[in-house]
């Protein structure tokens, strides 16, 4: 009986390993959509909580998130497996447990365990309101959002530093080609990709890791909102963890539990709500008294569920704080530069996007990126378009069939080539010509469109030297421009381009 | 396995550390040995006194070859031939880089913005027939990924249908390169692996262009360098720094279909006229020359021609030139 407990834990960790090298593997092949979008939108299929609150703030049911129930009645089965086997945060936050480095670890108010009850309270609330910002705390989106953001753009700039430092080495570039051959497009892009804010999503992340400091999986514990809502529906969980009669309290079970609900007060037993089926307490225990007993019963309440008094209050500071975001919007609100994936709505945008990514990820080009200032805390991590950064690929629709719930919608590539999501403008007071009166015609000769909706105005002119040349002045035909951005990409003028892409209603 | 000690680690992280810091010293000696790697025929512009029709072409060869009215296979094998056939620049067992114009991955073949790819695949073939080891066709595109746009041109296929490989251009390969004397561009990045190849066929699409009204020979070489935005500021003498630079063996120009209008990028088949000519020559600037004229344009309305044959790197006297014209079709 003990060795078959001992091979739990392990059975466990191999089996979290295995999930998170399918996380990684999912994440990677979205760059090139290479497994194809119905697979590469599970990791934001799977999640019940984007389904539920995406679901209430749009209120439209999208088919893929129901997907999502089966996370729900694996959770009615066996209450929180996914954090403790399936998550990839979960599992990360397992790397860094922080035991061997300080003995004893502070006491944490158990009441603080009801932190995640409150903020899937005031998720749930917001949505109402049509307000999605909070869902930047789901772990699905944390997990996608740290490694585009921050892990492969850092891993790229270490790969790239060192094949331009070895490219040095003449009978090195044989064997630097093959390696980048292998590494690019597969894991890295082909061309130099710059991401903003990388240091953004790493430094929460960083913050989540070093909450460990204080307990175990503190985020797990206090303040995951998918933990939240898994945790609920695990108080209903038809197997849950029992102690046996055998049990002679050496309280080891409680030094393992990660997640510290295993009470000696209360005869060894824990909260179905905080377990994450770990299996740990199983394999500690030398008398196996620990079973997992199926029967429907209903956990007891715990003294730190949140009261009927603290969901009022939380209530009441959500819809104040709601209040106070959303009263600052009209028609002239939001940046100058709020560029939306083609064929994105900004109202529509904001109340359907779960923030997951994605589309970042498959944009091929690194024209998406995270929204950090230009549509207000409510789009915060949303895509928006920064053309100086990348342009929108005229042959590309990545973004909108990736996107798990048509925040982006799925525009066939003729439709997207002529969706408007932009206008270009050239600033006259800084354009190479207008400014310099020398010759430059770069925005004209990268306009993709059939008819170019970047014509040249010629005009004498008279160089330094007294000769007379012809002059070429670029003007934008605003009918034709449809704002994909490559002549602010490409625009030879340092710092700001010279010709920029302002939001589509400007 | 043995424990890692902090000493260990720190000795391994010193010797490491050294390891890089010699790069750079590694780099210094590459460059000390480098100038006499460079090949003959990349010399800089001034020291080319004579032109290189002059003194290259064997007697009764024409300096240029054009090819009409035929599909792209039997107008490319006729042009090479009239010039003397592939065998003269390729070594045996060779290393040819072919260079078309691929410039995105936006449009197909039939709307003229990207070389035809039979007539890159025939070169492939002929250059295999003349006896190459290896034959690499690349460009680096401005819109969208090499790969894309080597599939959507269509150019992929026919060069892996005739034993050609299809590279990606990896951008560690891009190498400063000083050009003295220039009359623009002090250094250009350049794509080393030109430099080592034996032989390098430029094969341009004749097309329209709204800085220097055309993109021809001369303009094709701006794919094989980095950081092109600059370029665009005294396009015509920087393209002859370039075209100095970097000597292509052989230049053959795609006129099957030539893009009028919106170009270099396309879009439009109305833009788009047939003309089935291939024109051939080792001279770049009589090359572009005679293409200017498929426009209704004298060579010398082109700015980089002007400079070109200004500048020794080749002539633009169509009238003095020995031309031959083959038409298939009579």
């Amino acid at each position: 009986m003990a060795r078959e407990t001992e091979n739990w834990s392990t059975i466990r960790k191999v089996v979290q390993l295995v999930f998170l090298l399918a996380w990684l593997l999912l994440w990677l092949s979205t760059a090139g959509l290479t497994w194809g979008v119905k697979v590469l939108r599970l990791p934001a299929e799977i999640d019940p909580l984007l389904a539920l609150t995406q679901a209430i703030a749009s209120r439209t049911l999208t088919l893929g998130m129901l997907l999502s129930l089966i996370l729900v009645l694996l959770t009615l089965l066996v209450g929180r497996v996914w954090c403790g086997w399936i998550c990839p945060v979960g599992t990360l936050l397992d790397f860094f447990p922080f035991r061997l480095k300080i003995g004893e670890k502070p006491k944490i108010p158990e009441a603080w365990r009801a932190g995640k009850y409150l903020i899937l309270l005031v998720l749930l609330l917001a949505a109402v309101f049509g307000n999605l910002s909070l869902l930047i705390l789901d772990p699905i989106t944390l997990w996608v959002r740290t490694i585009t953001g921050s892990v492969a753009p850092a891993l790229n700039g270490a790969f790239t530093a060192v094949e331009n430092a070895l490219a040095h080495i003449p009978w090195m570039s044989d064997p630097l080609t093959w390696l980048d051959g292998v590494m690019r497009p597969a894991i890295f892009p082909p061309q130099i990709v710059g991401i903003r804010f990388v240091w953004l999503p790493l430094l929460l992340f960083t913050v989540l890791i070093l909450l460990n400091l204080l307990a175990e999986r503190f985020w797990c514990r206090h303040l995951c909102p998918l933990g939240g809502m898994l945790g609920l529906i695990s108080k209903l969980a038809f197997f849950k963890r029992r102690v046996r009669s055998e049990c002679v309290s050496c309280a080891k079970c409680v030094r393992v539990c990660p997640t510290g609900t295993i009470d000696p007060y209360r005869g060894y037993a824990s909260d179905a709500g905080e377990c994450t089926l770990c299996m740990d307490c199983f394999t500690s225990c030398p008398e196996s008294a620990v079973e997992l007993k199926p029967g429907w019963n209903l956990e007891e309440n715990m003294p730190y569920n949140p009261s009927r008094r603290q969901l009022l209050i939380t209530g009441t500071v959500a819809l104040a704080g709601l209040a106070v975001i959303d009263t600052n919007t009209n028609k002239h609100s939001g940046g100058n530069f709020l560029i939306r994936p083609p064929g994105a709505e900004n109202d529509d945008l904001l109340e359907k996007c779960l923030r997951c990514g994605l589309c970042l990820r498959s944009c091929p080009t690194g024209a998406l990126q995270a929204s950090i200032a230009e549509s207000g805390w409510v789009g915060v991590f949303t895509p928006v378009l920064v053309p100086r950064l990348g342009y929108c690929l005229y042959t590309c629709n990545n973004c909108g069939s990736v996107c798990p719930v048509e925040a982006i919608p799925p525009l066939p590539l003729k439709q997207k080539q002529i969706t408007v999501i932009g206008h270009a403008f050239i600033d006259q007071n800084r354009c190479i010509p207008w400014a310099d009166g020398t010759t430059c015609i770069v925005c004209e000769e990268m306009c993709p469109l059939p008819d170019k909706a970047i014509v040249l105005e010629e005009r004498d002119s008279t160089d330094s030297e007294g000769n007379v040349f012809t002059l070429k002045l670029p003007h934008v035909v605003r009918e034709r421009c449809i704002g994909c951005g490559i002549c602010e990409y490409k625009c030879p003028r340092a710092g700001d381009a010279a010709i920029r892409v302002y939001r589509a209603d400007m | 396995m043995e424990k890692m000690t902090r000493r260990k680690a720190l000795r391994y992280l010193l010797v490491g550390g050294a390891a890089v810091a010699a790069v750079p010293l590694l780099d210094a000696c590459q460059k000390m040995t480098a100038t006499t790697s460079i090949p003959e025929t990349a010399i800089a512009v001034e020291n080319s006194t004579a032109t290189p029709s002059e003194t290259s072409t064997p007697l009764n060869l024409p300096d240029l070859a054009v090819a009409r009215n035929g599909e792209p296979e039997p107008l490319v094998r006729a042009a090479v031939n009239a010039i003397g056939g592939l065998q003269q620049f390729i070594p045996n067992g060779g290393w040819v880089i072919v260079k078309p114009n691929i410039c995105t991955a936006y449009y197909g073949y039939e709307y003229a913005a990207t070389t035809n790819p039979w007539v890159v695949g025939t070169l492939v073939k002929m250059c295999f027939e003349a006896g190459a080891g290896k034959v690499q066709v690349m460009d680096y595109p401005f819109g969208g990924t090499p790969e894309d746009a080597y599939q959507v041109s269509g150019i992929a296929e026919q060069v892996e249908q005739n034993g050609g490989e299809m590279v990606v251009m990896s951008s560690f390969k891009f190498k400063k390169t000083a050009i003295e004397n220039s009359l623009g561009l002090d250094s250009i990045y350049i794509y080393e692996d030109i430099f080592k190849a034996d032989t390098l066929i430029n094969v341009p699409i004749a097309k329209n262009h709204g800085m220097s009204k055309l993109t021809l020979a001369m303009k094709n070489l701006m794919g094989l360098m980095e950081y092109r935005e600059t370029v665009h500021w005294n396009f015509g003498k920087c393209l002859t720094d370039l075209a100095g630079k970097i000597r292509p063996t052989l230049n053959v120009i795609d006129a099957v279909r030539i893009l009028l209008n919106n170009g270099p990028t396309g879009g439009n088949l109305n833009d788009v006229k047939k003309l089935d000519t291939v024109i051939v020559s080792k001279d770049i600037v009589a090359a572009d020359s005679y293409a200017a004229t498929l426009f209704n344009f004298k060579p010398d309305d082109l700015d980089f021609v002007r400079y070109g044959a200004k500048y020794g790197l080749g002539r633009s006297d169509l009238a003095a030139l020995n031309i031959q014209e083959i038409d298939l079709g009579a």
